[in-house]
Parts: C-alpha cells; structure tokens; sequence
C-alpha cells in the first residue's frame, strides 16, 4: 500500500545542511497496523508528513497504491490527501468555533458532499467513536478523550485506507490513552483500515502488530509480532 | 457549501469581534463618503435643474461692458428690438444697484433694481399685492418689494403692504406692490426676492453708479437662444458709443454649470475614494492578523484535504462579508449625511438612482481587492510549518 524507496531528507538552517532522513526504505501492506517510535528528533513526524504527502521529500521514491504521488500537481496531492488519509495529531487541533459534528465532517464538505449528507456521514462516525450524545458539543465543552474521539472521527470520516496518528495519546491520562488506543484496534480490524501510529509509550507500542524504530535516519528496527 | 461558508466566515468575524468592527467601520467611512458624494451632487443637480426649470431655458441675459466697468445700453434702441429681431419675443433692460432701506424703524441693506414695465412677464415675476411699475410710472414716488425683503422690513404690527412707506436715502418710496415668493434664478444677477424694484427715472436718483447695463429677455418658443442671443448682441453694438454688448443664453449657462457640476463630483469621488482605500487597508491590515493567529486552523484544514483555493476563499468570503456589511452601513450613513444637507441647504432630497448600487459594489470590489493579498498569503502557507505553531 505505501512504498516508500531510498528516501532522503534534509533541511537547510543557515549554512549547515541537516540530514533527517537517510535513504530510508519502507514498505506498509493495507490493513497493517504499526507504531513508529524513535528518540525525540529522529524524524518520526518528518516522515509522517512525507506519507501524508504535507511534505515532500529531498530525495527518493513513493508510491501509494503504486501510484507515483510525488510527481501529482498540488491540487491532486489535496485530493489524494483527502480521499485517502486521515491524520490524527497529539493535541486534535478541532477547529473551536465549529461544533462537533461540523469538525467530523469538514473533509466532506471539501469534497463537494451535499451538507445533509455530509451530516449524517458525521454523525453516523462520532456514534461509531462513542459519541452517540455529543454531536452539537462545541470542542471547548469537550474532555481530552472525546476530542481526540471528535479528531478521529474527522480522519475517518472520509472512508479513508490510511491513518496517520502523531502521539495520539501523548496528552492524554494512562486510562484514556488506552482507550482511544483500543479504539485505533478496533477501527484498524473492523474498517480494514492502515494505521500508522508515533508514541512515546511502550505498552502503547506493544500493543501493535508491527513496531518500528526510528534511528539515524533510517528504520533502524522492524519487529513483526505473532498474531 | 456557500451557505456553509458565509455562515462560517460570519463566525469566524464574531469571534473577533473588536478588530471586525474596526475594519467595518474603515469601509463603512469609506463607502458612506462615497454615497454621501454622490447624493449631494445628485441633490444640487436637481436643484439647478429645478431653478432652470422654473425659469426657462429661453432667457437671455444681456450685460453691457466699458473700458471702465460696466457700460449703457440705449433704452429706447433696446426696447425697440423685439419689433427688428425674430425669434425675440420680450427684452427688459434694467439697473442694478443696492444700498441702505429702512420702513418703521426696520433697516436692511438691499438691492435696488431699475426696471421698466416688461421686467415681469420678462424675469416671470408675480404680485402678490398691488402691481408692478408701469410705462406710466416716472418720477412718482412708487416701489415693489420683493417678498423676502417685505418679510424682512415687516414687524408683527406693522406689516409692508401697499401702501407702505419705504425709506432710500432722502426719498421716500410707497409700495404698490409685493411680489410672490419665486425661485432665485442661476441666471439673473440679483435675486428678485430680496429687491427694491423703482422705475428707471427713480433708480438713477437713488444708486451710485446709476448705469443702464443689464437686461433680460426672452426667445420665441419656436427660436433658437442662442442665434437670438448673437441678433441681439449685432443689433445693439451700432449704437452703442462705447463697450461692447455681451449676451448669455441659459443654454450656455447650463453647460458651464454642467461641467463644473462634473468636477465637483469627480472631486467628491476622490474624497470617497481615499476614505475608502483607507477602509481597504484596514480590511487587509485585519485579515493579515487573522491569518497570523490562524495558522494552526489553515494548518489543519490543508492537512484534511482542502486546496489552496479552499484557503483563498475562506478568508475572501470574510473579506466580503465585511465588507459588503461595512458597505450597507455606508450606504445608510451616506444617505443620512446627504439628507441632512439637503435639510440644513432647504433643497430636495434626491437619491441618485446609480449611487447604493455603485457604493455597495465599490466597497465589496475593495474588500476583494484588499483581502486578496491576505487570502493568497494564508493559502500560501506551508501546512507543517503551520500545524507546528502553537
Ligand atoms: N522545517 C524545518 N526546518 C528545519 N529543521 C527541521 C524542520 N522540521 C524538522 N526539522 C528538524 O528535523 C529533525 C526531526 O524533527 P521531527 O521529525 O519533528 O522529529 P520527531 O517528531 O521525531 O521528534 C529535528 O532535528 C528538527 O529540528
Ligand atoms: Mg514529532
């Protein structure tokens, strides 16, 4: 499902060149399920964004779905981003002045769906996350776990085969990380849908059937459990 | 969707609502100059047009010029012309002079006119008492008042009707008539309401300069003023010993007001212009803060898939809602500010059919203009540069 070949990238600041990833290779099939952690710096969100096509690489190859989306023009980079992943981020970045189910369904409304439709989509998502009576909630009424809830309802919404999550967890107590992390398990086995996740927890990472370890640049470890 | 959007952007304008209104209020100025502009001049178009109106457009003023001033036309030659000129229905030569009046008590400093019996039907001036002076009347002792001045020399007891006694210096006049109140003339160099009208013979005992240099007339309806306008000033020059004879037709006059009217109006538009540059650049000034503090959001909305022309447009529609609702405002505020001119000037209040729709259109065309820079800045943004501000 994702290819990732030979990918390198580096930022410029001032003079010196700062090389994040190194030829980093990296193959995810559909449905898999795996956590990407890695000392603080090591490029884990950079390579995220790559995936996630917010960002483009200096150097390299990749492929969704063996489509060449590096060579896409940016409008069709939108598109694809929309119609094929969902991004999760560490501190749900919910849009505070739209309620819950508008944020849910802000990736419809890019793509032209009709608003009842879109609504009902939404709604049908949050009930889905577990937030059957919060529809009309605006976000500041919300606690840390419904709104990561609301933010992955909004990444799903969109029937998605990808979901990126960056420290989905990192500001939630232990009790709620582990549900919003069953909830990640459940949504990965009953959509059929990729998950990557970035965490700093281990027993968060345990719990994935594949774990990667970000280092110098490259994947420095791919463990595949038992099922 | 653009229910959706407008909703949204309305929002978003609450949500930061000081610096919204800040802006609205920069486009409202702007656009209610505008309007204001425009509907003054709309309001003094028609007032000219209303006086041209009331007085006709087939008048002729006639002025006779010297090396030293004003000059003499000959009365009886001028008089005579209706009889050799076609096209020339009436002429009316006529003195212009002014000076202390006093009735009971009462003083005010006036103008004097020296007039013959066709100066009535010639300016269109009609009694409201008595008559006017006639061919008959010399050296008798006889006015007519205009009714301004009449209402002016009046106390609550005493009020000028015929009959009255006027006083010019060491003469003493009696009213024999008062005029009705009319519509100043553009035309006429002295406004007839607020006159002392004499026979010639009188007139020349009571001015300074007691010269023969005015005249009004009139052109058949059938005749073009302006060739009238030239018989004349050929017919009388013969006779004139010295200075010329110049006549203006209220064709021309109306042409020259015309254009001065378009200045004016380009002038007031450039006010309203600059008032609403101003506006624009405090719409852009706005926008671009606001597309400072939300980063983050246009981080996330890029990242959920929305195009760059998705982004220009979100911040658009609230540069247009701003400014289209700064420009109703403008609208109400021009409207209101040129009513209250037409009330304090006494002139009727006239909406210019092109002036809401041109200052609604002007305001939004400038929202656009100014909040496009902002729009194209916050869908230009990089998405993780934006999502990793906090
Ligand atoms: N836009 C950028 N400009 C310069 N350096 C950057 C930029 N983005 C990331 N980096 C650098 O790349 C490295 C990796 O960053 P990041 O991918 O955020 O790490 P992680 O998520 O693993 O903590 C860091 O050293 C960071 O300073
Ligand atoms: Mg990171």
């Amino acid at each position: 499902m994702l290819e990732l070949t030979d990918i390198t990238k580096s930022f410029r600041t001032g003079p010196a060149e700062t090389i994040v990833l190194n030829d980093l290779t990296l193959h995810v099939g559909e449905r898999e399920f795996c956590s990407i952690m890695g000392g603080s710096g090591s490029g884990k969100s950079t390579l995220m964004n790559i995936i996630g096509l917010l960002d483009r690489p200096t150097r390299g190859q990749y492929r969704i779905a063996g489509e060449d989306v590096l060579a896409a023009p940016p409008d069709k980079q939108s598109a694809l981003r929309n119609r094929l992943i969902g991004f999760v981020f560490q501190s749900f970045f919910l849009l505070p002045r739209l309620n819950a189910w508008r944020n849910a369904a802000l990736p419809l409304m890019y793509r032209g769906t009709p608003e009842a439709e879109a609504r009902r989509q939404a709604c049908a998502m949050l009930e889905r996350v577990g937030l059957a009576d919060r529809m009309e909630h605006m976000p500041a009424m919300l606690s840390g776990g419904q709104k990561q809830r609301v933010a992955i309802a909004r990444a799903l919404v969109g029937q998605p085969k990808v979901l990126l999550a960056d420290e989905p967890t990192g500001a939630l107590d232990p009790k709620v990380a582990q549900e919003i992390m069953d909830l990640f398990l459940e949504v990965n086995r009953e959509l059929g849908v990729l998950v990557l996740i970035i965490t700093h927890d281990p027993h968060i990472a345990a719990q994935c059937p594949r774990q990667l370890r970000l280092g110098g640049g490259r994947i420095a470890q791919d463990l595949r459990m038992a099922a | 969707m653009i229910k959706q959007a407008i909703l949204e952007a309305v929002g978003n304008l609450l949500a930061s609502r000081q610096r919204s209104l800040l802006a609205l209020i920069g486009i409202m100025v702007g656009a209610g100059a505008v309007i204001a502009m425009l509907t003054v001049g709309a309001i003094a178009r028609e007032e000219t047009a209303r006086q041209f109106r009331a007085m006709g457009t087939d008048i002729l003023l006639i002025r006779a010029d010297s090396d030293q001033g004003l000059g003499n036309l000959p009365l009886a030659e001028t008089e005579a012309l209706p009889a050799q000129i076609r096209g020339l229905s009436l002429i009316a030569p006529f003195m212009l002079g002014g000076g202390q009046v006093s009735a009971e008590g009462q003083s005010r400093s006036t103008s004097f006119l020296g007039v013959t019996e066709s100066f009535a039907p010639v300016a269109r001036v009609r009694l409201a008492q008595g008559r006017f002076i006639s061919r008959h009347d010399r050296f008798e002792p006889f006015a007519v008042v205009g009714s301004a001045l009449a209402e002016q020399l009046s106390t609550p007891f005493n009020r000028i009707r015929v009959g009255s006694n006027i006083r010019v210096g060491r003469y003493v006049f009696t009213v024999i008539g008062v005029l009705e109140p009319s519509l100043p003339s553009p035309m006429m160099p002295a406004d007839v309401n607020d006159a002392l009208m004499v026979s010639i013979p009188n007139g020349r005992r009571i001015m300074s300069t007691p010269q023969l240099a005015w005249g009004v007339a009139r052109a058949a309806p059938d005749a073009d003023p302006d060739q009238v306008a030239r018989a004349i000033g050929t017919a009388l020059e013969p006779s004139m010993r010295e200075g010329r004879v110049q006549v203006q037709s209220a064709r021309a006059l109306l042409a020259g007001l015309a254009s001065q009217m378009r200045l004016f109006t380009l002038l007031l538009g450039a006010v309203g212009a600059i008032a609403l540059v101003l506006g624009g650049v405090g719409v852009m000034n706005i926008m671009l803060v606001s597309v400072q503090e939300r980063r983050r959001e246009i981080g996330v909305r890029l990242a959920i898939g929305a195009t760059r022309w998705n982004i220009q447009s979100l911040f658009l529609t609230e540069a247009a809602v701003l400014s289209l609702a700064g420009g109703a405002f403008g609208v109400l505020l021009g409207l209101a500010g040129a009513w209250g001119f037409a009330q304090m000037s006494g002139w009727a209040f006239v909406v210019s059919a092109t002036a809401i729709p041109l200052g609604a259109g002007v305001s939004i065309a400038t929202g656009l203009f100014f909040g496009f820079y902002p729009a194209v800045m916050a869908s230009r943004l990089d998405p993780i540069v934006a999502l990793r501000t906090e």
